[in-house]
């Protein structure tokens, strides 16, 4: 354990001498900025940020879950149209890549408002992923009588297979074939349910909440202008991590900003990092608490395997609102979609140690049901990782880099404590 | 009234009715860029300007449409006059008024006559 004497130093950075010795008392460790070892910095330099964190260990044999999902990737964007099946109508919602949780309300909120515009007030939805379950929500809100049909309930489907966090474009579409018209589209989108998320903020059980996350790079941040996309149209499949659209500045004003973090408070053994709020959302919490209101607002459920579009036209309900995620490339035959394979490792939780962190391509998240570690893009590939692989199989050997990526970190960080 | 001058009068209404609806089936062009340059004016800061509204103000699109199906267009363009723009109620002289109306029901693909008839979706002849 460190002496006063150092601590009394060290605590310039790392948010006081009350607190260092708080945390000593609790037998915990606590990172100090890695210029803390450097000498006096004296109390006039007193940084504003301080960030005191509570280190990680992530191990292998700490292992408790492997998950797999497919993200439901269109270069258009999500299907948004309308079609008629017999004496049917579907309103598609489906396909949204790696932006399924984070636009899923604004998604709900623009396919409810075209159903409502039918006059009819059964709906059905199909599926039962995070777009399915916040699509019969807003339809319940807007006063409709619903039915979800599905295959398999929210924690069995691809949705709960995902990282959890607010990425709102993240291969959401391609720029050039989506064209301007969709970038408005997802802006509305986003705000929608940027806006929504918020509702659920600060509950029991924190369902949805904001935590750090630390973006580290051994080199300076590159923060010239994108590369142009390669010449020629992409079509379907995406060329280059260029092709992919990203309109994250088009919402800047309601996201919180990322800043630089400066070396004299850089607590992490990467020598460049960035900070920023990010809002996640904790899939065991967060699910039930959406089944239960659906329940609860009168809503039933009817588990039903569907094979052919046909199929739809046994349903009692005229209007159907259909969200079967990747599942529409077999039962709906659309070949548009383009799986992108992501695998998340989960640890224990590790609620001691609530931040997030972005580190050689790999990616950390700590929630309310464990730690998970993403392996984002290990290889350089950028965003291209994962496109057109449809294994839905885990890799033990991938989360093992990626738990490595931030067991290595946390070996070379230097800490106060017993 | 014998049931052959019913029946003449009812034949002419309907004459008058289904002329009056046809003549009525769009809202002249001139009119309807009127309420266009309104509704940018006047409505788009709150309801955006695609109609697609927001978090907390209600798109004029979908349940718009639903909300007033089957009512008389004269109760929206009086709700319209009493009730918008909301920091200003009441400023939209009556030809504004059925202008923005017009321009609504237009945007919807809904005719332009006595009642906002769904169902009967026509797409106006208008250059946008």
């Amino acid at each position: 354990m460190d002496t006063g004497r150092t601590l009394s130093r060290r605590s310039v950075f790392a948010g006081g001498a009350a607190l260092g010795a708080t945390a000593m008392m609790a037998g915990e460790h606590i990172l100090l900025p890695h210029a803390a070892s450097a000498g006096d910095a004296g109390d006039a330099l007193a940084p504003p940020h301080r960030p005191h964190l509570v280190p990680m260990h992530p191990r292998v044999d700490q292992i408790t879950d492997i998950k797999v999902c497919i993200r439901p990737f269109r270069a258009a964007g999500p299907r948004l149209d309308v079609e008629r099946i017999g004496d049917k109508t579907v309103f598609h919602n489906y396909g949204h890549g790696g932006s399924g949780w984070s636009l899923s309300w604004g998604s709900a909120n623009l396919v409810v408002g075209k159903v409502a515009a039918t006059l009819n007030r059964k709906v059905a939805v199909i599926g039962c992923g995070i777009v399915g379950l916040t699509a019969a929500l807003t339809a319940q809100r807007a006063g409709f009588d619903v039915t979800i049909y599905t295959r398999d309930l929210l924690p069995h489907t691809r949705s709960v297979r995902a990282n959890g966090s607010w990425t709102p474009d993240s291969r959401i579409a391609l720029t050039q074939t989506a064209g301007p018209a969709f970038a408005d589209q997802w802006e509305q989108m986003a705000r929608f349910s940027w806006a929504t998320y918020r509702t659920y903020l600060g509950l029991p059980g924190a369902p949805i909440m904001f935590e750090d996350n630390y973006i580290l790079s051994d080199k300076p941040f590159d923060d010239g202008p994108a590369r142009p996309a390669p010449a020629g149209t992409p079509g379907r499949m995406p060329r280059a991590t260029e092709d992919f659209a990203t309109y994250g500045s088009r919402i800047r004003d309601i996201i919180p900003a990322v800043e630089d973090i400066p070396a004299a408070e850089n607590p992490f053994a990467a020598p460049h990092a960035r900070r920023h709020s990010l809002m996640i959302y904790n899939f065991g919490a967060y699910g039930h608490l959406l089944l239960s209101e659906f329940h609860q607002a009168g809503g039933r459920i009817v588990i039903r395997s569907f094979h052919t579009p046909q199929d739809l036209t046994s349903l009692p309900e005229k209007v159907i609102i259909n969200c079967p995620g990747y599942a529409a490339r077999d039962w709906w035959r659309d070949d548009s979609l383009v799986p992108v394979r992501g695998q998340t490792a989960w640890l224990p939780p590790h609620p001691e140690a609530p931040y997030g962190l972005d580190y050689r391509g790999a990616a950390l998240l700590s929630k309310t049901d464990g730690v998970m570690i993403q392996a984002v893009d290990l290889d350089g590939l950028g965003e291209m990782t994962g496109v057109g692989n449809s294994f839905e199989h885990p890799d033990p050997a991938e989360a093992a880099r990626a738990i490595g990526v931030f067991a290595d970190l946390f070996a070379r960080m230097p800490m106060v404590g017993g | 009234m014998t049931m052959r001058t019913k029946g003449t009068m009812a034949a002419c209404m309907a004459a008058l009715t289904l002329g009056m609806a046809s003549a009525a089936a769009a809202a002249p062009c001139a009119e309807l860029a009127h309420g266009a340059d309104l509704y940018r004016t006047a409505c788009a800061m709150c309801h955006g300007t695609r109609l697609e509204g927001n978090f907390e103000t209600p798109a004029l699109t979908g349940r718009f449409v639903a909300n007033w199906a089957g009512a008389p267009v004269s109760e929206l363009e009086a709700y319209v006059h009493r009730a918008m723009p909301l920091m200003a109620p009441g400023t939209l002289s009556p030809d504004d008024t059925r202008a923005v109306v017009a321009f609504l029901l237009a945007a919807n693909d809904l005719p332009h006559g006595r009642t906002v008839r769904v169902g009967a979706r026509t797409r106006s002849a208008c250059p946008s």
